[in-house]
C-alpha cells in the first residue's frame, strides 16, 4: 500500500514535470489582434484609469478582471481582482481566460509574464494628458472599437476645452495641489511641474505654485510657506477623508498664517477621489478644480450645460 | 536519546534517496495545489499553463530554501554559534543592498554577483568585528550582526528615499521576500542558482567531517589534521555565494537557515555528514511548504502574503526559544 501511494505520487510528479517542460518549450501562441469577429473579447484591466476608460467606451461587459485598486465604476468593483503589476496572481489571470490585458507600467517583466501565460499584454502610459489620450486611442485600436474610442476622446477634449473657456480672462493664481500630511509628520506630497495634475491646474486656469519639474516631491512646511501659494488644494481621499482627519488637516493649515492662501481663506480641502486619476473623469476633475480656484465660477451655469 | 547508528555508504545513499522522495512528494503536492482549483477546469491548455507557473515557483522555493538552510548550517558550525543565520548575521542584508544597488545602477543581470559581493563583505566584517584574541565571542557575534543589519537597513532606506515613488514600491515589496513571481526570462537564472546550490551541497558534504571537528573546537580540529583556515575560507565563500544568489532571486527571506538545521539537529543528532544532505532537502521542503501556505492564503484573500513574512513570523519565536533553552545549556557545558 505504501508502495502504491509512493508510485502514484511519483507518477503525479512526473506528469507535472512533463507539463511544466512542455509549457516552457512551447508557450501558448498569442492570439492575433482582435478584429472583432474572431475570439470573443475578454479584457483584463490592470489600472484604475484604464478600467474607467474601458467602461466609458462601453466595453464594461467585456472586462473579466481588474486590479486590486479598480473601484470605479461600481460595476467594476464587483469583478474578480488579480492583484497589481507588482504582485500579480498569474493563476487567477489564467483562470479568467482574458484575451488581452491592458496595463500601465514601464517595467518590461510584467507584460512578459502575461505573454508567457498566453495573454496579449498592451503596456500603456498615462503620466501626461497626451499619453492618457493616446492610451484611449490604443485601447480602441486593440479592441476594434475605434469609433467608441474616438467618441470618448471627443468627449474629453471638448469637456476640457469648455473648462478652459470658462476660466479664460480670469486671473491665474499660484496654486499648490497637495495631499494631506501623513499622521505624525508635517511633510506633504505636492504636484510637481510636468505631472498630470499640473496639466489639470493649467486647464483649470491656475499656475502651479511648485516651480520645478518633479514627480510628486515631498515638502516640509517651511518649503510650502516659502512657495507662498495663493490657493491651496488639499486632496483628501480614502482614510484621509474621515471627518476628524479633515478637521485636523484644516487646523494644521490654519496655523500657517503667513501663506497668502491661508490669509485669504483659500485653502480648499477636496475629497473627490478622481482628481488624480488620468481617466475619463478628468473633465469633472478640471471643473471641480476650476470652481475651487475661481470662486466667481461657483453657481454659474457652465456654458456647455445649456440646452 | 537514541544513539545514532554509524554512517555507512549504504545508509548515506538510502538517506539521500529518502530525502529525495520526500521532496518529490512535497513538490508534487505544491504543484497540484494552489490559489485556483484547476481540477474543476475543462480547458487542459489553462491547466497546463498553471502547472508550469507552479512548477517554476516550487523549483525556485526549493533552491532558495536549500541554499539558505545550507548557509545557516555552515555559519552555525564555523562560528560555533547555534543562533547564526544568514539573516540574523546581516549577510542577507548585505546581499540585499548589493542587489538593490545593482538593479538601480546597473543591469539586473548583475544582481547575483552584487548579492554575492555584499554577502561576502558582510561575513568578513562580522567575522573581523566579533573576533577577539583569536576567539569568536557568541555575544559579540550576534551584536555585530544586529549592528550591521541596522546599518544596512539605514543604507537601504537611504536608497529608497532617493529613489522615485515607482521604484520605492517595488523595492519595498521585494524586501519582504516573495517567491510568487513567475518570469519566463528568469528560468536561466533559476537554473544557475540551482546548480550553485547543488555544487555547494556537494562541497559541504565533503567538508562535513571537518565541520564536525570544528564544532568541537578549532584547536582540536587543527590537531586532528583539519586545515581549519582553508575549511573556513571555502565554507564562508560558498555560504555567501548561495546566500547572495538566493537573495538576488527572491529577496531576503529570513530564519530558514536558523529553523531547518536546528530541527534536523534535534531529530538526527549533531553529525554533519547527516546534516548536510538533510539541510539541503529539508530547507527545500520547508520553503516549498511555506510558499504553498502563502498561495493557499491567497485563495482566501486576493493577494498572497510574502513568504518572507511567514518565515520570519515562525522564526522570531523559534529564535527566542533557542536563546532561552539550547544556547544557555550549551554555555553551561562550556
Amino acid at each position: 500500500m505504501r508502495f502504491g501511494a509512493m508510485a502514484a505520487a511519483v507518477v503525479c510528479a512526473l506528469a507535472a514535470l512533463a507539463a511544466g517542460g512542455c509549457q516552457k518549450e512551447a508557450p501558448a501562441p498569442a492570439p492575433p489582434p482582435a478584429s472583432g469577429a474572431a475570439a470573443p473579447l475578454r479584457i483584463l484591466s490592470l489600472a484604475p484609469n484604464l478600467t474607467e476608460i474601458l467602461f466609458a467606451m462601453g466595453l464594461g461587459d467585456r472586462v473579466v478582471g481588474r486590479s486590486t485598486y479598480c473601484a470605479y465604476p461600481p460595476e467594476a468593483a464587483a469583478l474578480p481582482a488579480v492583484g497589481d503589476t507588482l504582485q500579480l496572481n498569474l493563476e487567477r489571470v489564467v483562470a479568467l481566460k482574458p484575451t488581452v490585458a491592458f496595463l500601465i507600467t514601464r517595467r518590461d517583466d510584467v507584460p512578459r509574464r502575461l505573454e508567457a501565460v498566453g495573454v496579449r499584454a498592451v503596456a500603456l502610459r498615462s503620466d501626461h494628458m497626451s499619453e492618457m489620450l493616446q492610451s484611449v486611442a490604443t485601447i480602441g485600436r486593440e479592441t476594434g472599437h475605434e469609433a467608441d474610442a474616438q467618441m470618448l476622446l471627443d468627449h474629453i477634449q471638448v469637456g476640457l476645452m469648455r473648462v478652459r473657456a470658462r476660466v479664460k480672462g480670469l486671473p491665474r493664481p499660484k496654486v499648490l495641489f497637495a495631499f494631506p500630511m501623513t499622521i505624525g509628520s508635517p511633510q506633504m506630497m505636492v504636484a510637481g511641474r510636468g505631472t498630470f495634475v499640473d496639466e489639470l491646474l493649467d486647464v483649470a486656469g491656475a499656475a502651479n505654485a511648485y516651480p520645478k519639474t518633479a514627480d510628486w516631491p515631498t515638502l516640509s512646511p517651511q518649503a510650502v510657506i516659502g512657495l507662498g501659494p495663493e490657493v491651496v488644494i488639499v486632496n483628501a481621499t480614502a482614510e484621509d477623508a474621515a471627518p476628524d482627519r479633515l478637521e485636523a488637516v484644516r487646523r494644521a493649515w490654519a496655523n500657517w498664517t503667513s501663506v497668502p492662501a491661508v490669509k485669504a481663506g483659500r485653502v480648499h480641502v477636496l475629497t473627490e477621489t478622481f482628481l488624480t486619476i488620468p481617466g475619463p473623469r478628468v473633465v469633472q476633475a478640471a471643473a471641480v478644480l476650476a470652481e475651487a480656484i475661481h470662486p466667481e465660477l461657483r453657481g454659474a451655469t457652465p456654458e456647455g450645460a445649456r440646452p | 536519546m537514541i544513539r545514532p547508528r554509524p554512517v555507512t555508504a549504504r545508509r548515506y545513499v538510502a538517506a539521500l534517496g529518502g530525502w529525495l522522495v520526500a521532496w518529490v512528494l512535497v513538490a508534487a503536492a505544491a504543484v497540484l495545489l494552489g490559489t485556483e482549483n484547476i481540477w474543476a477546469w475543462e480547458s487542459w491548455e489553462s491547466v497546463r499553463t498553471v502547472l508550469g507557473i507552479r512548477l517554476y515557483l516550487v523549483l525556485t522555493a526549493s533552491i532558495v530554501g536549500a541554499s539558505l538552510a545550507l548557509a545557516g548550517l555552515a555559519f552555525q558550525a564555523l562560528l560555533r554559534n547555534p543562533l547564526a543565520d544568514p539573516y540574523i548575521l546581516g549577510v542577507s542584508g548585505g546581499a540585499s543592498l548589493g542587489v538593490i544597488l545593482s538593479s538601480l545602477c546597473f543591469s539586473i543581470l548583475l544582481a547575483p554577483l552584487f548579492g554575492f559581493v555584499g554577502a561576502l563583505a558582510t561575513v568578513a566584517v562580522v567575522y573581523a568585528v566579533a573576533q577577539r584574541r583569536g576567539r569568536l565571542e557568541p555575544y559579540t557575534l550576534l551584536l555585530s550582526g544586529v549592528i550591521i543589519n541596522a546599518f544596512y537597513g539605514a543604507a537601504i532606506m537611504l536608497v529608497v528615499a532617493l529613489a522615485s515613488p515607482m521604484e520605492r514600491g517595488s523595492i519595498a515589496y521585494w524586501m519582504m521576500g516573495s517567491i510568487g513571481t513567475f518570469d519566463p526570462r528568469g528560468t536561466p537564472v533559476v537554473a544557475v542558482v540551482g546548480g550553485l546550490a547543488v555544487a555547494v551541497a556537494v562541497v559541504f558534504a565533503f567538508l562535513a567531517k571537518g565541520f564536525n571537528l570544528v564544532v568541537v573546537g578549532e584547536d582540536t580540529a587543527g590537531a586532528l589534521g583539519v586545515r581549519v583556515e582553508r575549511l573556513r575560507l571555502v565554507a564562508f565563500v560558498a555560504a555567501s555565494l548561495v546566500t547572495g544568489a538566493s537573495v538576488a532571486l527572491v529577496g531576503p527571506i529570513g530564519f530558514v537557515g536558523l529553523i531547518c538545521p536546528h530541527l534536523l539537529r534535534l531529530a538526527l543528532g549533531p553529525d554533519h555528514r547527516r546534516l548536510v544532505p538533510a539541510s539541503f532537502f529539508f530547507g527545500a521542503i520547508f520553503l516549498v511548504l511555506a510558499d504553498l501556505a502563502t498561495r493557499l492564503l491567497a485563495s482566501v484573500g486576493d493577494q498572497a502574503p510574502p513568504v518572507g513574512v511567514l518565515t520570519a513570523m515562525c522564526g522570531g519565536p523559534f529564535f527566542i526559544y533557542l536563546l532561552r533553552t539550547r544556547w544557555r545549556r550549551a554555555a553551561e557545558v562550556r
